[in-house]
């Protein structure tokens, strides 16, 4: 091969290269680095030459090989030139129609890469959001050439920097020009790399210096430097040669890890092939200068990131660090001076000579030159390697680039660093990313790992993760670390298995700070970040787990017990009913389902059924155990007032006397289990009917009142009374409840003030708010919609409006209006298109601006122009006849994880109403509480010791609606449920905060033997609706039961999460003395 | 890549009781006087016998002239060296971060249900050994299980099943021509343009590829698979595992030997004409396997 004896030599190569290049010729680019390889790259490699010989296409279209391009989730994937068209995880069968269409010079349509978010395809890869706001200095190389090939990389470019740093002439002006760009080191901490070059080059008298390519990337998560390796190993190769001709080094070590098999292999051709071309080795490029590479390949040890633990390593001896000094730079390797960067450092070193220093160091931000490339991992929609100018926001390397949430779970951090970093949490995602702003944000930039975390990731478990990875890995050198790893592990254990308590926490916290100053080694300096970030960030998390005993991410095994059971605020145990169901005792089933719950066939039928959303059979992509309907199932067959739970005895000195304020699910709640704890109750209600919010704003046909009603009256027993028309703050108040015997106040009023849209007209004739409108129709029975009716607002109660509307007599049309996309209403989908499905129309990303108020005289032949002069007129009265409305566009993240609604000028345009309907929210009409003493929050509510519900009056407790606003029903049952036990115990002069024990099941049923093919076709029973034409003007309730088989074969769907806890349980107590289990 | 790797693995295997005294001092010999040679040394031993058998360790020692304990001491600092025989099927998890989040530690919990052994262990049949890796740096993919050099992507606990399984029918559609991805190629000699194709002696069904090799023992012909992906041939010359050959036509006699190097090996590669466009190019050491198909 030939050798390059002369700069002149190599650029005269490059010149050849580039113009026997046909620049424009159609090539298929597809990623063989390890991501795409393991997704099935080489078969597409094959299939597309084999499709380009068999059909003799070998002089019009060219296949190129290349490393990784960063996209690692869409693999494999084919990219086109000169079109650039991005084919993302393409099929074996899909490879000769992309080849014919490139060569046709069309597109694949339906091939090409979709945006999972929105659905838009892109005919250029560049406008791909996820490429498009990168910014790829070193990443982008990676596309244009195959790595084994050294002309690639020449006819890109390559070694020119090189040639550049040897015009030179001086060694100290090629360091003073990487001092210039103002690089610093990649690998984490951010040292800059001239500086270190001067050191060494310093070191005059020494022979034999040495230069290290740290390729250990041992954080787990972070891959940024094997796909650089893999993809270009020329581009390390020639940093490292400016690095040896600056610095008077001779000798190169590439330190890389096993793990990395397809990196060793591509760097080896690469070296072999620059050695060969005189670019290595003896008198390089004719220049005299002198300097080879070699590799050396770690075994699996992430403390030999530590450049002390490396240069062992790289010795042949056990990676353990030493002291410094002496510094690598005085004392390295073979006991010689030594500079260790790391790949990515190196990879911007030709970069910085290609670009010139000065323009190098205008990428980036103040102090922080340059790009650097993350890995962003996790709980992201795009996954993959992202570069980015220094100083870019966490905000837009999240949304922008990665896309946010790949489903509905919010994201809550980003951890960066590994192991020995930390997390940051969401609201702080406007943080710039460089090393500085995240040392300052207790977190470290690492080499460049990026995990996102989500709600149903444990941050408690993440913790534990980071700490047994580092207990395994700390060296054992420094006791503190070996020990005080291994302990931080122990207790982080303690806490994520429900043995923890407050003290386990303040043990950490000191312990994590003991570490951090007592140990040698990055290693050990560092291990505490973890435990020591997510306490500043996320204590609450940990107060959540050692005290409720509940893992809100469904994490901890521990606490969560079966899932089903733990997301239902009740403790109602669907698994264990679920199992009697499928056994065919359903009046167990229906005790069990009664035991917790009193109201379960309204839960049955409008519970938001936070138990599917955790189901295990739905965490997998598949569907949920349809738990809801299995409960209605069940529910449907029994008399509630025959199935009473037992009432408990107790002393007649003991029972006390309580006054609930009124009638909805939560004061139900609280009076019927204080009753059965033996209490004597009085409800005071200021309607005329039990059920709050069930009766008043839920619809006939969600929830029929003849089941509802009876399942009520069933709860009022001979403890309990209930007084109507009695409205706290006019009919009574709190002191003249105390003075008339009552022991505990329980307030459960509600929130039902609804919000107002603070626009001028709202008092017009004909604007409701959701409240009013629904409570005269359901209550007296009143209908107030009538001709075209709009409603605005996204939630249950905005879509309820809507249904009753739609059935009243004189209503044409209905339409929602609502002001973010439809993905992000809060109401529960299959309500909105249940509301679809009956004829509702659905304007979103739509906000009123004003109501457009016009006198009748007026309308009538006049047109008006955008309403400013009709706000003018509002005073006349008269009736609404329309709205104004402005178009909105998506804008950035809000706090919440969802894009504000930003407001198109120009966009407004008018919508003719004759009743608009106000659905925007409830807040509780809370005003006389205040005169009573109560602190209330800017809404209007109650505020409560979360633990204990009491307010700041001794003996007045709250909760449901008054306490949350507007929330579900099951969770005002739950308020109510917690009240009466913690109301009892007050009662009995205890301690009213009862240590919690995580909730885990604790009755074995056996199994049944289930043909396992039964179970994988099974699909989940959805209960029908009876059609739109047969529901639109009545109130028939809209779902039916399922039958006996769809119940049991639904039943057997269940993975029976909860004999992990109760079958070990039993097994053992069959065998004596079972031996201790370690996790 | 896959193949080569279980292969090179069956090969271990088969030495795993014996280590042969003379391939110990080649490779103490070769990784001598380098930088991390014990590393290197140990990394090789296992590769051949699959672990570190007691026994090895031992004449490393008293080859090289340390002692038994900073030898040990090596041995087990890193996690890559295994001091335990393992069993047929290697199956590893990742446990990196991103791998953590999206599950992996209750795919490590099934196969340790499954198999009934934790990680680190082997089946007391020898046929599973159940590792973790801390990462592998296919961190979009994850949790990636890695089933005998194979990699799997996305891996759920409903897939564990199905992975064992595969691991022990083989899971490998050898010579599949049906799907696309293995097809014959049609080759000539670059010198003087005749076929090389042998249509009388076929390979995997279909004609064979003909040269001429010669080595230090002698020379004769060798046929190749025209498969492109199959790794079969027949050789009537006497020429030893690991030598670089000489490759002649049949035709011309001239060298089929180019300026390229095998990316697998170093050594040099003989280039033949494709029909249709592009060259084809195979390894010239015997064993190395090591093939392109480079279409320019």
């Amino acid at each position: 091969m030939a050798r390059f004896n002369s700069t002149e030599e190599l650029r005269q190569m490059r010149r050849i290269l580039y113009d026997h290049t046909d620049h424009e010729r159609p090539r298929v680019v597809v990623c063989a680095g390890t991501a795409c390889h393991s997704s099935g790259s080489n078969d597409i490699i094959r299939v597309a030459k084999r499709h380009i010989l068999e059909n003799g296409l070998a002089d019009k279209v060219s296949v190129r090989v290349t490393g990784c391009h960063g996209f690692c989730e869409m693999g494999p994937f084919i990219l086109t030139e000169p079109q650039s068209a991005f084919y993302a995880q393409v099929k074996l069968g899909d490879v000769p129609r992309i080849i014919d269409a490139l060569l046709a010079g069309q597109y694949v349509e339906e091939l090409l890469y979709a945006d999972s978010a929105t659905g838009e395809r892109y005919h250029r890869r560049e406008d791909i959001p996820f490429f498009k706001n990168q910014k790829r200095s070193i990443l982008s190389q990676n596309q244009k050439m195959d790595p084994i090939r050294i002309h690639d990389y020449i006819a890109q470019g390559g070694y020119e920097a090189l040639e550049k740093a040897l015009a030179f002439g001086q060694p100290e002006k090629v360091v003073e020009e990487v001092k210039m760009s103002g690089l610093r080191g990649r690998g984490g901490a951010g040292f800059p790399t001239g500086l270190k070059w001067e050191f060494l080059a310093a070191r005059t008298g020494d022979e034999g210096k040495f230069l290290i390519c740290n390729a250990d990337e041992g954080d787990p998560g972070a891959y940024m430097d094997r796909s650089v390796l893999e993809g270009n190993p020329h581009s390390v190769i020639e940093g490292m040669i400016i690095g040896g001709y600056g610095t008077g080094a001779s000798e190169g070590v590439v330190y890389v890890r096993n793990e990395y098999p397809l990196a060793i292999k591509n760097l080896t051709v690469a070296l072999r092939q620059a050695r060969e071309h005189g670019l290595l080795g003896e008198n390089i490029l004719g220049s005299g200068f002198s300097f080879d590479i070699s590799i050396v390949k770690g075994a699996g040890a992430f403390v030999c990131g530590e450049e002390t633990a490396l240069i062992r390593s790289i010795e042949g001896k056990m990676g353990e660090p030493r002291q410094r000094p002496p510094f690598p730079i005085q004392r390295g390797v073979n006991g010689k001076p030594t500079v260790i960067n790391n790949v990515e450092t190196w990879a911007n070193i030709p970069l910085v000579f290609l670009m010139g220093a000065k323009e190098y160091a205008k990428v980036g931000a103040e102090n922080n030159s340059g790009t650097k490339i993350f890995s962003l991992v996790g709980k992201i929609r795009n996954t993959g390697l992202v570069e980015v100018p220094m100083g870019t926001t966490i905000k837009q390397i999240v949304y922008d680039i990665g896309g946010g949430s790949p489903g509905k779970a919010r994201i809550k951090a980003v951890q960066t660093g590994g192991p020995s970093g930390g997390c940051i949490p969401a609201d702080q995602f406007d943080l710039p990313v460089d090393y500085d702003s995240l040392s300052r944000a207790g977190s470290i930039m690492g080499s460049g790992g990026m995990i996102v975390m989500d709600e149903n990731t444990c941050i408690v478990d993440v913790a534990r993760y980071f700490m047994d990875f580092l207990k395994k890995e700390s060296c054992g050198k420094c006791f503190t670390c070996r020990k005080g790893t291994q302990r931080m592990y122990e207790l982080l254990d303690d806490i994520a298995s429900g043995r923890g308590t407050l003290e386990h926490i303040s043990l950490l916290e000191e312990l994590a700070l003991v570490v951090k100053d007592t140990t040698m080694c990055g290693l050990g300096q560092t291990a505490s970040n973890p435990v020591l970030s997510s306490l500043r960030h996320f204590r609450r998390e940990y107060e959540r787990h050692v005290v409720d005993k509940k893992c809100d991410a469904f994490v901890c095994r521990g606490l969560v017990g079966a899932p089903c059971q733990s997301a239902c605020p009740l403790d109602t145990q669907p698994w264990r009913y679920i199992a009697l169901l499928e056994k065919g005792n359903l009046e167990e089933a229906y005790s069990v389902i009664r035991e917790t719950n009193p109201l379960p066939s309204v839960c049955a039928r409008v519970c938001d059924r936070k138990c599917e959303q955790r189901c295990q059979m739905g965490v997998g992509g598949g569907e949920p155990v349809a738990i809801r309907a299995l409960k209605r199932f069940v529910t449907d067959r029994f008399d509630p007032a025959a199935h009473k739970p037992e009432r408990k005895q107790i002393a007649k000195n003991k029972i006390g006397k309580v006054a609930v304020i009124g009638a909805g699910p939560a004061g139900l709640s609280a009076a019927h289990n204080l009753s059965l704890l033996g209490h004597k109750v009085a409800i005071f209600e200021a309607g005329r009917a039990l059920g709050g919010m069930l009766t008043s704003c839920i619809p006939a046909y969600r929830l029929p009142r003849d089941i509802l009603y009876r399942e009520m009256n069933a709860l009022i027993d001979d403890n309990v009374s209930v007084e109507f028309g009695k409205k706290l703050g006019k009919d009574l108040t709190i002191d003249n409840l105390f003075s008339k015997g009552h022991k505990a106040v329980f307030l459960a009023m509600g929130a039902d003030k609804s919000q107002r849209l603070s626009l001028e007209g709202e008092t017009l004739q004909g604007v409701y708010t959701s409240m009013e409108f629904l409570k005269a129709f359901n209550l007296r029975g009143e209908e107030l919609a009538g001709g075209h009716v709009g409603i605005i607002g996204g939630g249950n109660s905005a879509v309820d409006a809507a249904r009753v509307a739609m059935r009243q007599e004189n209503v044409e049309s209905v339409t929602l209006i609502y002001r973010r996309t439809d993905q992000e209403m809060p109401a529960y989908a299959e309500e909105v298109e249940a509301a679809l499905e009956e004829g509702i129309q659905l304007k979103t990303l739509v906000s009123p601006v004003k109501i457009r108020y016009i006198d009748t005289a007026e309308k009538e032949g006049v047109k008006v122009h955008k309403g400013v002069t009709a706000v003018k007129i509002h005073s006349h009265g008269g009736r609404l006849v329309g709205i104004e409305c402005v178009k909105n566009q998506s804008g950035e993240m809000d706090s919440s994880g969802r894009r504000k609604p930003v407001p198109v000028p120009g966009s407004e345009f008018k919508i003719s109403l004759n009743t608009l309907i106000v659905a925007i929210g409830e807040s509780p009409d809370s005003a006389c509480l205040a005169e009573m003493g109560l602190k209330l929050d800017k809404s209007g509510r109650v505020e409560v010791d979360a633990r204990t519900l009491a307010t700041s009056r001794e003996g007045v407790f709250a909760g449901g609606d008054l306490v949350t606003g507007p929330y579900t029903v099951v969770d005002a049952l739950a308020a109510g449920k917690k009240a009466a036990k913690i109301i009892d115990r007050y009662l009995r002069g205890e301690e009213m905060i009862e240590p919690r024990a995580p909730m885990l099941p604790d009755v074995y049923i056996e199994p049944s033997e289930i043909d396992p093919s039964d179970f994988e076709n099974a699909e989940r029973a959805e209960p029908e609706l009876i059609p739109a034409e047969a529901r639109r003007k009545n109130f028939r309730e809209v779902e039916n039961a399922l039958s006996l088989e769809q119940a049991t074969a639904e039943a057997r769907r269940c993975l029976r999460c909860d004999l992990e806890f109760t079958r070990g349980a039993r097994k053992e107590a069959e065998t004596e003395g079972a031996k201790d289990v370690h996790i | 890549m896959k193949q080569e790797t279980t292969a090179e693995m069956q090969k271990g295997r088969e030495a795993t009781e014996m280590i042969d005294e003379e391939v110990l001092e080649r490779i103490i010999g070769k990784h001598a006087e380098k930088l991390g040679g014990l590393i290197a040394t140990l990394e090789e031993i296992q590769r051949h016998c699959g672990y570190l058998p007691e026994e090895a360790l031992r004449m490393v020692a008293a080859k090289t002239g340390s002692s038994l304990v900073d030898v040990y001491a090596v041995a087990t600092f890193y996690s890559y060296f295994s001091l335990k025989p393992r069993g047929k099927h290697l199956i590893t998890v990742c446990l990196g971060t991103a791998c953590h989040v999206r599950g992996a530690a209750r795919v490590v919990d099934e196969f340790e249900r499954q198999l009934g052994i934790e990680p680190g262990e082997t089946t007391p049949d020898k046929e599973f050994t159940l590792e973790t890796v801390n990462c592998l740096g296919a961190c979009a993919l994850g949790p990636v299980v890695v089933v005998d050099g194979r990699y799997h992507s996305k891996v759920g606990k409903s897939k564990v099943k199905e992975l064992i399984e595969g691991a022990i029918s083989g899971d490998r559609a050898d010579i599949d021509i049906d799907d696309g991805r293995i097809f014959p190629l049609d080759v000539n000699c670059p010198r003087c343009n005749r076929s090389l194709m042998d249509a009388k002696n076929e390979i995997d069904g279909y004609p064979s590829v003909r040269a001429i090799v010669a080595g230090a023992r002698g020379h004769g012909l060798l046929r190749l698979s025209s498969l492109y992906g199959s790794r079969v041939t027949a050789c009537e010359a006497d020429i030893l595992d690991g030598e670089e050959t000489k490759m002649l036509c049949p035709h011309c006699h001239e060298s089929l030997v180019v300026e390229q190097d095998c990316i697998e090996c170093g050594a040099a590669m003989a280039a033949m004409m494709i029909k249709g466009g592009g060259k084809a190019l195979v390894c010239s050491r015997r064993g190395c396997g090591g093939h392109m198909l480079d279409l320019g």
